[in-house]
């Protein structure tokens, strides 16, 4: 599924990552890149989606976490 | 010990460089741009145990690929072998996710050592690092330290001084071996001799091979066979490349760090403030009112400054006297007062805002404020193409805009950041708002209520168009990318480190504008001085000269003169109307009303009996979006360091406001 159909409180593993190679090199350097591990911490319509990963909470533009998947593992 | 010893920073942002850059090198340092490029270059300098250390603070980049100018300078300028020895930063809050800069700069052939910042909000969240097991690990020496505390800097020197001597390399055994699991890496590596690329391993140019890099691309196609090229394409294809790249990097991160890290483990939550701020319905207007109340703050720092500017001011009539007294030539003494003192009283002004701006805003994005700013507004100014951030500064820009100006500086971007300042002049400053609701309520009555809504939806249409016009050259397609980037934790601030930085910004700032300033006010000056007593000055005659265009604009030759003037100083487009429909002396007008004469008791009158309503409003219209003044204009240039873009700026404001003059005078025409 996609990082942006999660809930609040959702825990997800990154499954995969597609776009362009800029997309992909700032994701990767952020630390999501696949099998981490990630919950959820807010997803509003018309605000960037925050979720926690590697000790960092981050914001993700929704358009751009779009080439996000993930596999939810609980909440 | 004479050999002086050049370093780079090298970190993401948030890493605290910027604070290490500026506790290490204190006033010794120097903003200006990259050669050929429009990216802040700061250098700087200091001493220790008797050696002198050169500084370069590298553009804050997120990893080494070649995704923009940013991480290209970055990376030139450490393969060019100009540094000794690179400082790489991360973040011991946030090990893990900050040592990629660390894995990606592996195979780099330029010795190196590791900083571990921020060691005090990592054990605030109860983390031990260990780093002898890092160290060991990576094979370069590691220091664990906070660069924001000045009397913890002994580790770093310590450690530095070792880099220094043993010239260290990252050990890259392990990573290799997570990248040689990496399908078609080994086929790519065995392509590429040993110094194909200049500081370059082959490992390292074939990870970015992988990476699909587009400067390492060209350089491999320029000197390897097509045929190999191909492969190499067709290889990285086959996978996902730069995904199974940045697996790698990670997985050895993990294995660097593997025992050396313990931690409590905690359930996230959001703190309270973080709760507000992400907050969507109160999100926005708690953003709003800390930026509000950060500009009211700003103007404590300030007040002495802006006293001094004023009381500078105030010199002009005992100065003027006293040379008057003693035979000089009045042409002498209109040069030191209308030029120098005035300069040097905007000047002072200026800083003391600019202080207190910097000294707010940089508390604001120290604490970690900066962030939620951003993300809140992430949405609203992505449609104009910028960051979020970019609310601050239109917001500054309704009291003063050379805060807004100087609050810009927030923006890592550069074409962002000229693009932010650039619409915030759109923004009517606290000048105008103290002489336009006057003049609307004189000439419109209660009708001023609907002049100053015009006003303020022109401004949102003005904004817009300008974010078109400008946006294209500012923001390449590859800066038009959402928001990914990380909240910082909440940080406590470090008044050392805050104020020594404020300090640095505020006399760069001085030197700067000091040169602005006295040029513009110069060329002013030339301009609207009678150098053959009885004879007009060269402004008076043009205007003469071209009122037949400026009516045009609604504008008679009084009422351009004002206007020109308001380009200076809006407070002073009121004093010149004053003088010269009172019949004044031109020049005595423009001197008097820069230094902030008193407008005649009469003006009210004066004005309703020569101005028809067409003309207040084009008049209106025209002071409000001209250029906002020429303090700003400096701040401007302060902030870009580039004239053409300054004065590209500042004709297209100056035209754009005479263009709306017309819009809304022949509307009026249509009205009254």
């Amino acid at each position: 599924m996609k990082l942006t159909e999660l809930k609040e409180n959702d825990i997800a593993v990154v499954s995969g990552l597609s776009g362009d190679d800029r997309f992909i090199s700032r994701i990767t350097s952020i630390g999501l890149t696949p099998g981490s591990r990630l919950t959820v911490i807010k997803n509003d319509k018309n605000r960037p989606m925050l979720v926690y990963s590697r000790d960092t909470m981050i914001a993700l533009n929704q358009k751009e976490c779009s080439g996000i998947e993930v596999t939810e593992v609980g909440a | 010990m004479s050999e002086i010893v050049t370093i780079a920073l090298l970190g993401q942002p948030n890493s605290g460089k910027s604070t290490l850059f500026n506790t290490l090198t204190g006033l010794r340092q120097h903003v200006g741009n990259w050669p050929g490029k429009t990216v802040e270059k700061k250098e700087g300098s200091f001493s220790y145990n008797g050696r002198i250390y050169d500084i370069e603070d590298l553009p804050g980049s997120y990893s080494l690929s070649a995704n923009s100018d940013e991480e290209v300078i970055t990376r030139d300028f450490i393969a060019s072998g100009r540094a000794d020895v690179v400082c790489i930063l991360a973040d011991s809050s946030q090990l893990d996710r900050s040592l990629f800069m660390t894995a990606d700069y592996a195979g780099i052939n330029v010795p190196c050592f590791l900083v571990l910042n921020m060691e005090d909000v990592a054990k605030e969240q109860g983390k031990r690092i260990d780093i002898n097991i890092i160290e060991k690990n990576l094979g370069i020496p590691v220091v664990l330290f906070s660069a924001n505390d000045k009397k913890d800097y002994d580790p770093f020197y310590k450690v530095l001084e070792r880099a220094v001597a043993d010239k260290p390399m990252i050990n890259t055994s392990i990573l290799e071996a997570g990248y040689d699991k990496i399908s078609g890496y080994k086929e790519i590596k065995e392509m590429i001799p040993e110094g194909l690329i200049d500081g370059y391993s082959s490992m390292w140019i074939a990870i970015k091979a992988l990476e699909n890099d587009p400067v390492v691309m060209e350089r491999l196609r320029e000197s390897l066979d097509p045929a190999k090229t191909d492969r190499i394409d067709s290889l990285r294809d086959s996978i996902q490349g730069a995904v199974e790249t940045g697996g790698a990097k990670f997985s050895w991160i993990d294995s660097v760090l593997e025992g050396a890290v313990s931690e409590k483990t905690e359930k996230i939550t959001l703190s309270r403030l973080d709760r507000i701020y992400t907050d969507k319905t109160w999100g926005k207007p708690a953003v709003v009112l800390t930026i509000l109340s950060g500009l009211i703050l700003s103007f404590i720092p300030a007040l002495p400054l802006m006293g001094v500017g004023m009381a500078v001011s105030a010199l002009k009539a005992p100065v003027g006297k006293l040379l008057f007294s003693a035979g000089c030539p009045e042409i002498i003494i209109s040069i030191i007062n209308s030029v120098i003192i005035q300069s040097f009283s905007y000047i002072f002004q200026m800083l003391g805002f600019v202080f207190g701006v910097t000294l707010v805003f940089g508390l604001l994005e120290e604490v970690g404020i900066m962030a939620r700013v951003s993300y809140v507004f992430d949405n609203t100014m992505g449609k104009l193409g910028l960051q979020g951030k970019s609310v601050m500064p239109f917001l500054i820009s309704f009291g003063c805009t050379m805060g807004g100006a100087a609050g810009s500086r927030v923006i890592d971007n550069w074409g962002q950041k000229v693009l932010t300042i650039a619409l915030a002049w759109a923004v009517p400053c606290g000048a105008a708002w103290s002489v336009v609701p006057m003049l609307s309520t004189l000439f419109f009555g209660p009708g001023a209520v609907l002049v100053i809504i015009a006003i303020l939806l022109t401004m949102l249409l003005h904004m817009w168009i300008t974010a078109k016009v400008f946006g294209r050259k500012l923001i390449t397609k590859e800066n038009r990318y959402g928001m990914i980037m990380e909240m910082p934790p909440y940080h406590k601030p470090k008044w050392g480190a805050l104020l020594r930085y404020v300090l640095g910004r505020t006399k760069d700032t001085f030197v700067r504008v000091t040169r602005v300033v006295l040029v513009v006010c110069t060329l002013f000056w030339l301009l609207s001085y009678s150098f053959v007593s009885g004879s007009d000055p060269v402004l008076y005659r043009i205007g003469m000269a071209i009122e037949p265009v400026t009516k045009i604009f609604g504008l008679n030759w009084k009422l351009f003169m004002a206007f020109v003037a308001s380009s200076i100083g809006k407070e002073g487009a009121l004093g010149v109307i004053s003088a010269l429909f009172n019949g004044g002396n031109f020049y005595g007008a423009f001197s008097d009303a820069m230094s902030g004469a008193a407008v005649a008791s009469d003006l009210n009158d004066t004005l309703i009996s020569n101005v028809t309503k067409p003309e207040a409003l084009a008049f209106i219209f025209a002071i409000t979006f001209n250029m906002p003044c020429v303090v700003a204009l400096a701040a401007t240039y302060q902030e870009i360091h580039s004239v053409k873009w300054t004065a590209k700026i500042a004709g297209y404001y100056t035209i754009g406001a005479l263009l709306l003059a017309a819009i809304v005078y022949h509307i009026g025409i249509l009205i009254w």
